[in-house]
């Protein structure tokens, strides 16, 4: 059915990550309550590696992604990329940060300007930060246009709303990567999409990838998508960070109960597959008043005291594969 | 022609669909949104519908509901319950089937219910209303409906509004009005989409062993291969407003013949495959409904389309028992092998 492409990675032995998240907080206060949306998670990502960040609803996925970006204030923590320490930077010095790093979003068809023509939406950043002439900024977003799949002569001049779901998610790559960034943050950009046409643009972010050298944060909640597009892996779970570990390998021998019992839930279209599932009971806690010790412990069949008292770190249990549990599986 | 999901022969089929068609009249002509749809389901089996969006799979649930505004939709064709017509059939009478003999969970569990009323009121709705059960009776049932949808504390729940609820609860309300009569028919669009895993991996559970427990038949309407993969007895596969192809699961799953349901198939990412898999993806876009193509409704987007296809529209034949599909060059052994790759 597939090819695949098998890309030499090097592990571990580059000297200074492209984005390093230190022990991020965020927090949302609302009257006398205090949301926990992300809790003190780290990690880094290499340059070229696509990390994809996966969990249910309401663990913190889409604010870690929001945080990194900025749009997002951090509570506290450190967001390190490459030589800038992002929370700490001022209006200005922000603005110049997010021509290197663009998001793209879930809808695609709210985030484009619906008055505006398509050819001018992609142009905009170019505009906005002066790049080249008139003529230049246009012939840009023709090429963009067109290596996204939309032929700008023929659809350039019409809006968002003559195109479909698909088309616009085109678009708003091709608008995120105008500027030519080294980050791009990806917030569920094919949930809403049909399987035909994600399986399209999961394909055509593979491509730009490895041709603008991207480095690409990939938030959603489908584990095959997730798989699909990823070399490392980080599950999320109530704000913390479960497990990380390259894609194949956590998929393969996931260590976090967690991570598991996603993986047991979740359904393949074989009708021999094993429905030995033991799906988790309950739902997660609120974030406003999360477990004590290790927050999966209300729902975890192996908790025991030391799951209430003592907060699981994330450490190694091989090379890069770092789990959060202080009874992985498999040990 | 329509065969019915593998019964014990003699039974009557509970639901028959029979040449069903349903256009809507819009500005720029008829939109025929479901075209020429048979089908049966026996007692207590499940059919699972799997199409992309556009391709009829609500319009037809709706239709065998009989939901559709009929100001602006044509049906016709037949719709049999227990061998008697409900398409296009008096309101009133319909209301008599509603609830106690066909129900529908809907796919948006946030937006179905009534957010100003407390949900055991509307658990316990359609019993005063159906069953004509006086209140504490009503009560009763609801707060064992709550608990057999495993809603935990149904007292308190039952006092709860919507709002108060997450989405798998949400959508577990909306099951349990939904089999409230016990009904003997649930039609299912979507029930998990929107759902996490965890999530879906429960409602799904839950509604098998509930259909399981009350012998009850299940239309599964999804755009999903995965979910209906484990949980159906037989799967219909539409496109463009017709059904492509239909077998028994295990058989469609093994020996598609349909280049679409293979395509469908084959461009999901799967956990099973090695990351960066390259996905293939179904080029362009399903036809405008408005304009139809004269041939196959996939044909132009087809890897094995050929001129007959753009030209004349293949029927939906039986080709082996219970395997029916609509493609003049269906896929053989040796081609589905070459594409899976084995």
């Amino acid at each position: 059915m597939t090819d695949t492409i098998t890309e030499p990675k090097v592990v571990g032995t580059e000297p200074e990550p492209l984005l390093s998240v230190e022990d991020l907080h965020v927090l949302f206060h609302k009257g006398n309550t205090t949301v926990q949306a992300v809790a003190g998670i780290t990690f880094t990502m290499r340059r070229g590696e696509t990390l994809g960040l996966v969990g249910e609803s309401g663990c913190g996925k889409s604010t870690t992604g929001r945080a990194v970006v900025q749009v997002e204030k951090a509570t506290s923590g450190k967001i390190h990329f490459g030589d800038l320490e992002l929370t700490s930077l001022n209006r200005s010095e922000l603005r110049t940060l997010r021509t290197q790093v663009q998001m793209i979003f879930q809808d695609p068809i709210s985030s484009l300007n619906p008055r505006r023509k398509v050819v001018d939406i992609v142009a905009e950043p170019l505009v906005i930060w002066k790049i080249g002439t008139k003529e230049e900024r246009r012939q840009t977003a023709n090429a963009m246009l067109d290596r996204v799949g939309i032929d700008p002569y023929l659809h350039g001049q019409r809006h968002p709303r003559e195109f479909s779901g698909g088309q616009c998610q085109r678009i708003s790559i091709a608008r995120a990567l105008a500027m030519k960034p080294k980050l791009l943050v990806c917030d569920e950009i094919v949930s809403a999409l049909d399987v035909s046409v994600q399986a399209q643009i999961l394909n055509l972010l593979e491509d730009l990838k490895q041709e603008y050298n991207l480095t690409v944060l990939f938030i959603a909640h489908d584990l095959a998508v997730v798989k699909n597009v990823s070399d490392r892996v980080a599950v999320m779970y109530l704000g913390r960070l479960c497990e990380i570990a390259p894609a194949d390998l956590l998929y393969e021998s996931p260590a976090h109960h967690y991570t598991a019992a996603l993986l047991s839930a979740a359904v393949e279209p074989d009708p021999e597959a094993s429905r030995t599932s033991v799906p988790l009971g309950g739902e997660p806690p609120s974030p406003i008043n999360p477990p004590s010790g290790c927050r999966f412990r209300t729902r975890c069949p192996r908790a025991e005291a030391r799951c209430a008292e003592e907060v699981p770190e994330l450490r190694d249990i091989a090379p890069g594969h770092q789990v959060a549990c202080h009874f992985p599986i498999g040990t | 022609m329509s065969t019915t999901v593998a019964g014990d022969g003699a039974a009557p089929p509970l639901l028959e669909v029979e040449g069903l068609n349903v256009s809507f009249a819009t500005s720029r002509g008829p939109l025929h949104a479901v075209q020429d749809v048979s089908l049966s389901l026996a007692q207590g089996k499940t059919l699972g519908i799997v199409g992309e969006s556009g391709s009829g799979k609500t319009v037809l649930s709706r239709a065998i509901m009989g939901l559709l505004p009929r100001a602006s939709s044509t049906q016709t064709g037949s719709v049999r319950y227990h061998g008697q017509e409900i398409l296009n059939a008096p309101n009133d009478e319909l209301r008599k089937l509603w609830s106690t003999h066909i129900a529908m969970v809907f796919q948006d569990p946030m937006t179905s219910l009534n957010p100003v009323q407390r949900i055991g009121h509307q658990i316990s709705e359609p019993l005063k209303v159906h069953l004509k059960l006086p209140r504490g009776e009503a009560k009763e049932t609801a707060l064992s409906l709550l608990m057999q949808v495993g809603i935990p504390s149904p007292v308190e729940r039952y006092e709860n509004y919507p709002a108060q609820l997450s989405g798998g609860m949400r959508q577990r309300v909306m099951i349990a009005i939904a089999l409230a009569c016990a009904p003997r028919l649930l039609l299912a669009d979507e029930p998990t989409t929107g759902l996490d895993v965890t999530v879906q991996a429960q409602i799904l559970d839950l509604l098998g062993k509930l259909q399981h427990d009350r012998d009850m038949a299940m239309i599964l309407v999804t755009h999903d291969l995965g979910v209906v993969a484990t949980r159906t007895d037989e799967i219909i596969v539409m496109y463009a407003g017709n059904v492509v192809e239909r077998a028994p699961t295990k058989v469609l799953f093994k020996s598609m013949a349909m280049p679409y349901t293979e395509a469908l198939l084959n461009s999901m990412p799967r956990i099973a495959n090695p990351s960066h898999t390259r996905l293939s993806a179904i080029e362009g876009r399903p036809p405008d409904l408005l304009h139809a193509p004269a041939g196959c409704p996939f044909a132009p987007r087809c890897p094995y389309a050929q001129e007959k296809c753009t030209l004349e529209k293949p029927p939906l034949v039986e080709q082996a028992p219970g395997h029916s599909y609509a493609c003049w060059y269906p896929l053989t052994a040796e081609n589905r092998a070459a594409a899976v790759g084995v």
